[in-house]
């Protein structure tokens, strides 16, 4: 018997609305199963389920066996039993799942205490043993600590030793690395792969990175829209793809495994070289540097320290690196949005160090450079709409009428791929991808010399990030505009950027043709995060074949 | 079955407009008593200050439906231009003590530093005398009457309305959208006002909008000690300081009837004020 065994679940929600429409997969144990899917896809919805975990007033149809127990006709206590030795969950974001007034030794040992009546000394024998299982480094003195002096990824482990400590038959992670730097997923995922084999649990993986799906499961569910449209063995769906979405969506998921001949932008957008000899200056210059923030009490951190580069006039330029990289910082510098401590600044052949002050300073720093932020849910004005917004920006700039401004506004719209329909949309009512082409659409009406994207499709689905990545491919084809990429996701940085720069702790560490970067690493930290990132797990097998 | 879909249908969804029941019953009172006022002079059935000694503390009656005071003036037509000064100042105060903490809160809140500073050791100052207080200092100061109790308590409620908006702003200002309209070259002043202002206003304004029950509360207490509205003037406040008097001999009704107005009113402000800042929360609404 199958220890999960899901047969046409359904979830309706009172107003008629079927979030999860005949759902039915199984889980084996000491196997490893994946859901993947986009945002909204259900995926989490049907793992949370397993645990009885349904949303409020939805009426759930269908079955869920958990070791042979029907989890939605089940009684509230016996579902406590399940949830207390059959299975448990590990979530997104471990910060919001700790009681941050208590101390991780706390967190550990009420389970045990709990639900297996262990006695205090026991329970933290249980739990020290628990920390070293997944390799954090000192366990009896974290016994002490609190969640905020860990690091996302130590605090992840936590939560997974939390989730183990009640010896769970089947443990459910739901996009457990997502929030967390690729180094550190790495080391997350090959400790849940550890405990896995050695416990012989089953895993239920959810979620929505392809490579990451296929570099640890054995069986994959893509879910679309509330049902499964395709399932198999990891390397039958993502190698070969039946279903139409399935297709659409391995097309759209960016590799960082360099094919045959295979260029890192198509042909046509790499700029013909230091094209003319009044360019040689380049789009944009940087010269060694510096930001550091002073924190009260303790030394000051080098955000970023002594930084030097160069793109030229319709080059883009990536940059790559973890959180805390200073990456963000150096966007910030540049678009002057901060003071730099030192060094200087030079775009498209004028000095742009210091941040602007006076109005014409202002604009001419506008001009010169415009950026994309992370966030399209935060980085519009929830009460402006789409075409609004990029009027304002429009007006400010030039002088035109309120009828060519809103014509011109128009055609930057559709220069994004949006219509004259979503111009009076409100941010809300937009997509996230909708809303990253409006906000790109608000930063090319200034046209200015080089547009800076600060992770600006990280918050996206692979293949609507996909589409938005096609349309900034477009604009540069069109306009010949300078791009300054910064990004977590080497993968993407392949797809868009000829040129790579890697940053680690504020400082440069590698700088390097993007192809030859990916594939002949010259630094040890370059190597790591790209040993770090996930891959196929048949890629590797036959990598090893060919190697031996 | 029957009964399981009605009780589906009376739900609220979330995200569905509607008010409830109380909501509405609310606003309709409001209405009703600001067209009172508005209109007292045509639907008030006698002169407010008309002394008729013959009918001196009558009971309700046809000629007069509430009954009539110790001088024997209707006590219904006398409310209903009690409401006019009853509700015209705690309106004056709400709108002028918004308009300068907004004022001062997005100042404070956008401007940051020894500015905020400045500005939160002030309102502290002033939070720590109580509104009544500061009434009472106005009148000693300016003598009796509506115009310097309005004046001192739009400066006492200020405060409140300044700390809100200053906590608002300050979060607005490193929304990344603030940042993005920065690098487009908008000035900072463009962007307080024009922007982030218009984003917070109904957040702010629902808060204001309890204020109001308060004020009246106080206005009438006010015009009861007999230092607000001056008798004859009809008001509710000093309609209850005339009917002490009245109290000992046991006529309730001149008394009870301004009292049970002030109670109505600011019980439907209350619950007004509360729905909207439910409804808006701390959301900047889309």
């Amino acid at each position: 018997m199958n220890l999960l065994e899901i047969t046409e679940l359904t979830l309706d929600l009172p107003n008629g609305v079927r979030l999860l429409d005949g759902i039915s997969l199984t889980v084996a144990a000491g196997e490893t199963v994946g859901l993947v899917g986009e945002s909204g896809s259900g995926k989490s919805l049907t793992a949370r389920s397993v645990l009885g975990l349904l949303p409020e007033r939805s009426t759930a149809g269908g079955k869920v066996l958990l070791d042979g127990t029907d989890v939605i006709t089940t009684s509230p206590s016996e579902l406590l039993a399940l949830r207390r030795h059959s299975a448990s969950m590990v979530f997104q974001d471990p910060r919001a799942g700790i009681n941050p007034m208590r101390t991780i030794g706390d967190h550990l040992t009420e389970t045990l205490r709990l639900c297996e009546h262990l006695p205090a000394d026991q329970a933290k024998e249980r739990a020290i043993e628990m920390m070293a299982s997944v390799r954090l480094p000192r366990p009896e003195a974290h016994l002490r600590q609190y969640p905020h002096e860990f690091s996302g990824g130590m605090l992840q482990r936590v939560m997974i030793a939390g989730a183990l400590s009640s010896s769970p038959k089947l443990l459910i992670c739901d996009e457990p690395t997502t929030a967390l730097d690729v180094t550190t997923q790495a080391e997350i995922i090959s400790v849940l792969t550890e405990q896995r084999k050695s416990r012989g649990m089953g895993m239920l993986f959810i979620t929505h990175d392809l490579n990451l799906a296929a570099s640890l499961c054995d069986r994959v569910y893509v879910m679309s829209a509330g049902r499964v449209v395709e399932q198999g063995s990891a390397r039958e769906v993502f190698s070969d793809p039946q279903a139409d979405y399935t297709k659409k969506l391995v097309a759209a998921t960016p590799t960082i495994l360099v094919g045959d001949a295979e260029a890192a932008v198509p042909a046509e957008l790499v700029p013909l070289a230091p094209a003319e000899p009044e360019d040689a200056s380049g789009a944009l210059v940087v010269r060694s540097l510096s930001k550091s923030y002073a924190i009260r009490g303790k030394t000051p951190v080098r955000a970023v320290s002594e930084v030097s580069l160069e793109i030229p006039r319709g080059g883009a330029l990536g940059i790559v690196g973890e959180s805390g990289s200073g990456k963000s910082t150096l966007a910030r510098l540049i678009v002057g949005l901060e003071s730099a401590d030192a060094g200087e600044i030079v775009i498209a052949g004028k000095e742009r160090t210091a941040p602007p002050r006076k109005r014409q300073e202002r604009l001419a720093h506008a001009r010169s450079v415009q950026m994309v932020f992370q966030d399209p849910y935060l980085s519009l004005d929830p009460r402006i709409t789409a075409g609004k917004s990029i009027e304002d920006a429009l007006r400010l700039h030039s002088k035109l009428t309120s009828t060519a401004s809103r014509a011109k506004v128009i055609e930057l719209l559709d220069q994004v791929g949006l219509t004259e329909k979503h111009a009076d949309a409100r941010p809300r009512k937009l997509s996230g991808g909708q809303r990253q082409r409006v906000a790109i659409a608000r930063a090319l009406a200034i046209e200015p010399d080089l547009l800076v994207m600060d992770e600006a499709t990280s918050a996206l689905d692979v293949s609507v990030q996909a589409q938005v990545l096609e349309v900034v491919a477009d604009i540069r084809r069109e306009r010949g505009l300078t791009v300054l990429f910064i990004t977590h996701d080497l993968a993407v940085v392949r797809r868009v950027c000829e040129e790579t720069v890697v940053m680690k702790q504020g400082e440069i560490v590698e700088h390097g043709k993007t192809l030859e970067l990916l594939t002949q690493p010259r630094h040890d930290y370059t190597r790591h995060l790209i040993e770090s990132v996930p891959r196929p797990a048949w890629d590797l097998d036959e990598a090893i074949e060919e190697a031996s | 079955m029957t009964t399981a879909t009605i009780e589906l249908k009376t739900r609220r969804v979330p995200g569905v407009a509607g008010f409830d029941t109380s909501f509405m019953v609310s606003a309709i009172v409001l209405l009703l008593m600001t067209g009172m006022a508005i209109f007292a002079p045509i639907i008030a059935p006698y002169d407010p200050n008309q002394v008729n000694f013959m009918s001196v503390y009558q009971g309700p009656s046809i000629s007069h439906w509430l009954g009539t005071d110790s001088l024997g003036r209707d006590i219904l037509s006398r409310m209903m231009f009690g409401a006019r000064t009853a509700l015209l100042g705690p309106l004056l105060v709400v709108v002028s003590s918004t308009v300068l903490g907004i004022l001062l809160g997005v100042l404070a809140g956008w401007r940051g530093g020894w500015v905020d500073a400045v500005l939160a050791r002030l309102f502290d100052v002033v939070f720590s005398f109580p509104s009544l207080l500061i009434a009472i200092m106005a009148v000693a100061l300016f003598g009796k009457g509506l115009v310097a109790p309005v004046i001192a308590m739009s400066i006492a409620y200020a405060p409140y309305v300044a700390r809100l908006t200053r906590s608002l702003v300050a979060s607005e200002r490193h929304r990344p959208y603030v940042a993005a309209y920065r690098v487009q070259g908008f000035s900072g002043a463009w962007i307080a006002l024009r922007r982030v202002l218009p984003n917070v206003a109904p957040i702010v304004g629902a808060q204001s909008t309890l204020n109001f029950g308060y004020v009246l509360a106080e206005l009438a207490g006010l015009s009861f000690l007999g230092l607000g509205v001056q008798a004859p003037a009809a008001d509710w406040g000093a309609m209850i300081n005339e009917a002490q008097s009245g109290l000992v001999g046991g006529h309730f009704l001149p008394a009870l009837v301004p009292a049970i107005a002030v109670v109505i009113v600011v019980v439907a402000v209350n619950i007004i004020g509360e729905e909207l800042s439910d409804r808006i929360g701390g959301e900047i609404p889309s």
